[in-house]
């Protein structure tokens, strides 16, 4: 009746998972109690679970990332700690345990967090530079978001019901088959990873269709901005490689639930193939992380600096040319794995060429910052952290990508370092700085200022303290994922990176605290005019938070930088643009398809976990009937009246106006 | 400005000349008919000479694969043309840019693992040989 699945799932002997699920549960259950009190329910079912709104998509997704990151950097503490202790001793983990804790980790940083993060500002940001009032595919995109969460469920489910992958974040064959592997753990991976991978596929159609087709009247290819190119490029990534990710995890699902034998050691069967599959995907995935982190930095830069971007068109051909070659480079994760000669420079050349690229921007940014009148905002401290951690992290890239030198450092701690190096300083870097910047269009006020740097500075110096010691263990010979250590040397680096968690920690809370703060000031902190830091590209154009509808009047762009024209304009002749003529707009209709598949994605996922096959059916089936409810809708849109766009944009106009008066009185524009 | 409005929502703004995958500029009935049967009747005479090619003696027994290959190739070009509609007109560029991105990643990822793959076993020591040493 119930596949595999007994009360021997549930780990009653073993404390630390217990407690900790217990907790969450308690934490939930307190959570849910408090929305049921306060009657907040329908509020939350029409305004976000139901929202086919691409900035509430966006918010979702960024709240999704950060609670995934807190869980990450939880098991990230819990590992670092193990290691500084379990020096000629066992530690406090069990080995078994150990193998979960960095396979969950690594697994839930990039899949759950890191791309939700990422996904949420492609979805927020991207529509309102172009100057639209939507993606192309609102519903779809919901669909997406909700399948991204219900992936994330499963995985944080194995917490409490069996176990998570013991393989690594990346289930290597053979010893992710059944052979080595027997327990649901690395089922729960596959299943998860599967459904939240068709969120992102569905991400990346969604975004790909809404850069290339709905772009605003004047917006051509080489007016949008740099941000809207990565999302772009990132898009393209995605919908190139994920059906590689899907298509590998299919086929190792075949061999564990059918006995087939594409991945094993017997029978034909070849481990070495799943190593070229998942890299094939594996290495663009980090490329489609990073490419709008850059975006993220290239607004942010020439917002604070006051300059346009330094070499806007070589920094879209960069973009491109990443996006292809990061397509050519994916042998440099397994130089050691028996290649030839020929081959491994290849790829080992392929992959510092990538460097270029990168080189090309890093010039970028720096040259527009030079002579520009910089204003060191909480944003810009993120953006000039980034350039100094990206460079050595890419540097130490470039060395890996040196065959005779990768064969001294694969699989070392030297690795470890280098990929949290790019990650931590280009990605997650990027998503700090991206909240503090769009957090005012998106609530209406901005974030304390004093937290922010605070939250920065122990950000910045805890992932230094953090890394660098593992550089160092990695020089010295120390392998990656050891459960416990014989070697004495190692002692004081590993203390050393306790420190530096220690510090992160610090830095964690500090961000806590603003958002506090931020809130309780909201009244002092507000965004009147709906652009706080003197921005450059249309989402400015529009009030702060921005209206369902983005724009009341679709904005007509005439050149590069489409609102700073706009604004100079304004500021030369000493008024504002002669008041458009308004027109009803058509707006989708909420729709509850998203969260209903997902539902029942996750019990169908859950059900093939735990081989209960009736369930799995029942799942599928129940899923299907939703698309068929879907597909035979009538309607889908509602007009917007022509009164309340006059309204906001009237208040819009109103705080504009007033901005003009205060510059014309000698005050400057408002920082 | 807002001419574009309602449109954009529906079919995209700029290039309003570009038509998507299934969205058909508009045709008699009989077009279309006469377009498919066209493409039926190319796709049948290419499977038929592939197995004319394999199983006839007419050509260099060395050369049937090139030929297959050949065939294979022109099929794709009449399922391209006659069945997914794609041109070279300007209202299609999209979808061609879209062709050459799909055989641009297919190529890499297939030419690239095919020789990825084939130098692992190269620098494999060969069974027998390691039979021998085990011996
Ligand atoms: C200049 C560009 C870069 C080069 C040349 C480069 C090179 C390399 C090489 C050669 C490896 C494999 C080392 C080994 O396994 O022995 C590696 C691993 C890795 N890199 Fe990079 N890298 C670059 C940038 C990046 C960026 C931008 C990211 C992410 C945003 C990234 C993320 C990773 C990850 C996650 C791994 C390790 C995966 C694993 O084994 O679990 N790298 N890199
Ligand atoms: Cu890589």
């Amino acid at each position: 009746m119930f596949g595999k699945l007994d009360w021997s799932a549930i780990p009653f002997n073993q404390p630390i998972p217990l407690i900790t699920s217990v907790i969450l549960i308690l934490g939930i259950l307190g959570v849910l109690g408090l929305i049921t009190v306060k009657k907040w329910w329908g509020y939350l079912w029409r305004e976000w679970i139901t929202s086919v709104d691409h900035k509430r998509i966006g918010v979702m997704y960024m709240l999704l990332g950060v609670v995934m990151l807190i869980r990450g950097f939880a098991d990230a503490i819990m590992m670092r700690t193990q290691q500084a202790v379990a020096i000629h001793s066992a530690g406090y983990l069990e080995p078994e345990h150990y193998n979960q804790i960095f396979s969950a980790h690594g697994t839930i940083m990039i899949l759950f967090g890191a791309m939700p993060l990422v996904i949420g500002l492609m979805n927020f940001v991207a529509p309102l530079q172009l100057g639209v009032r939507d993606v192309a595919f609102p519903t779809f995109n919901s669909v997406g978001f909700w399948l991204t969460a219900s992936g994330a469920l499963l995985v944080n489910i194995s917490l409490f019901v069996g176990e998570f992958s013991r393989v690594g974040w990346l289930p290597y064959a053979p010893l992710s088959e059944t052979t080595y592997s027997p327990g649901v753990g690395v089922d729960y991976y596959l299943w998860a990873v599967q459904i939240s991978g068709v969120g992102t596929l569905i991400t990346g159609i969604n975004m790909v269709t809404t850069v290339l087709k709905m772009r605003c009247p004047g917006m051509t290819y080489l007016r949008m901005p740099v941000f809207c190119w990565t999302t772009l490029a990132s898009s393209l990534l995605i919908v190139a490689v994920f059906p590689i990710l899907t298509a590998t995890l299919a086929m190792l699902t075949l061999d564990r639930y059918f006995g087939f034998h594409f991945f094993t050691n017997d029978a034909g069967g070849s481990p070495m193939m799943f190593m070229n599959l998942i890299w094939a995907w594996g290495h663009p995935e980090v490329y489609i992380l990073v490419l709008p982190a850059f975006g993220v930095f290239s607004e942010i830069f020439s917002t604070f600096s006051g300059k346009p971007l330094f070499g806007y068109r070589s920094m879209v051909a960069a973009t491109l040319f990443i996006c292809v070659v990061s397509m050519m480079v994916w042998l440099h994760h397994f130089f050691t794995m028996g290649a030839g000669a020929a081959v491994n420079t290849f790829f080992g050349i392929s992959s510092s060429v990538i460097a270029v690229g990168t080189g090309v921007k890093i010039y970028n940014w720096i040259f527009t910052m030079y002579g520009g009148r910089v204003r060191f905002e909480t944003p810009m401290l993120w953006s000039m952290g980034f350039i100094f951690t990206f460079i050595i992290g890419g540097l130490t890239g470039v060395l890996l990508a040196v065959p005779p030198a990768d064969f001294l450092t694969h699989n070392s701690m030297f690795l470890v370092a280098h990929f949290h190096n790019v990650i931590v300083g280009g990605v997650v870097f990027a998503v700090f700085a991206a909240v503090e910047y769009w957090f005012p269009k998106a609530f209406g006020f901005r974030l304390h200022a004093g937290w922010g740097k605070a939250a920065f500075w122990f950000a910045f110096i805890g992932f230094w303290v953090t890394f660098t010691p593992l550089y160092i263990l990695g020089l010295q010979g120390m392998t990656r994922r050891l459960q416990h250590i014989d070697v004495e040397a190692w002692r004081p680096m590993l203390q050393l990176s306790v420190v530096g968690v220690a510090i992160l920690i610090v830095g964690v809370i500090c961000q806590v605290i603003q958002l506090v703060v931020s809130i309780l000031q909201r009244d002092k902190l507000r965004d009147e005019t709906g652009d706080p830091w003197d921005g450059r590209s249309l989402e400015w154009a529009t009030p702060s938070p921005a209206p369902f509808f983005n724009f009341a009047v679709m904005p007509n762009v005439e050149g590069e930088e489409a609102y700073w024209g706009i604004k100079q304009r304004a500021i030369d002749t000493q008024q504002l643009a002669p008041e458009p003529d308004y027109r009803p707009v058509e707006m989708p209709l909420n729709s509850p398809v998203g969260i209903y598949t997902a539902f029942f994605s996750t019990v169908t996922g859950f059900a093939l976990i735990w081989h209960i096959w009736w369930l799995a059916g029942l799942g599928l089936f129940a899923a299907f009937i939703g698309f068929v409810v879907f597909a035979w809708r009538d309607v889908h849109e509602f007009e917007v009246p022509v009164e309340e766009l006059i309204r906001v944009e009237r208040g819009r106009r109103a705080a504009r106006d007033a901005f003009l008066e205060r510059i014309r009185q000698g005050e400057g524009a408002p920082s | 400005m807002s001419e574009l409005e309602t449109d954009l929502h529906r079919h995209g703004g700029i290039g309003h000349e570009d038509h998507a995958p299934g969205d058909e500029p508009h045709e008699s009935v009989g077009h279309w008919v006469r377009n498919y049967l066209l493409g039926l009747f190319f796709a049948v005479v290419l499977t038929i000479c592939s197995f004319w090619a394999a199983t006839s003696h007419m050509i260099w027994a060395p050369a049937v694969p090139v030929a297959i290959v050949v065939f294979a190739i022109a099929q794709m070009g009449v399922h391209l043309v006659f069945f997914l509609h794609i041109t070279t007109g300007p209202d299609n560029t999209n979808n061609v840019l879209a062709l050459a991105f799909g055989v641009l990643v297919v190529f890499l990822l297939v030419t690239g693992s095919v020789w990825i793959m084939y130098h692992l076993n190269h620098n494999m020591m060969p069974t027998d040989e390691m039979m021998q040493m085990q011996r």
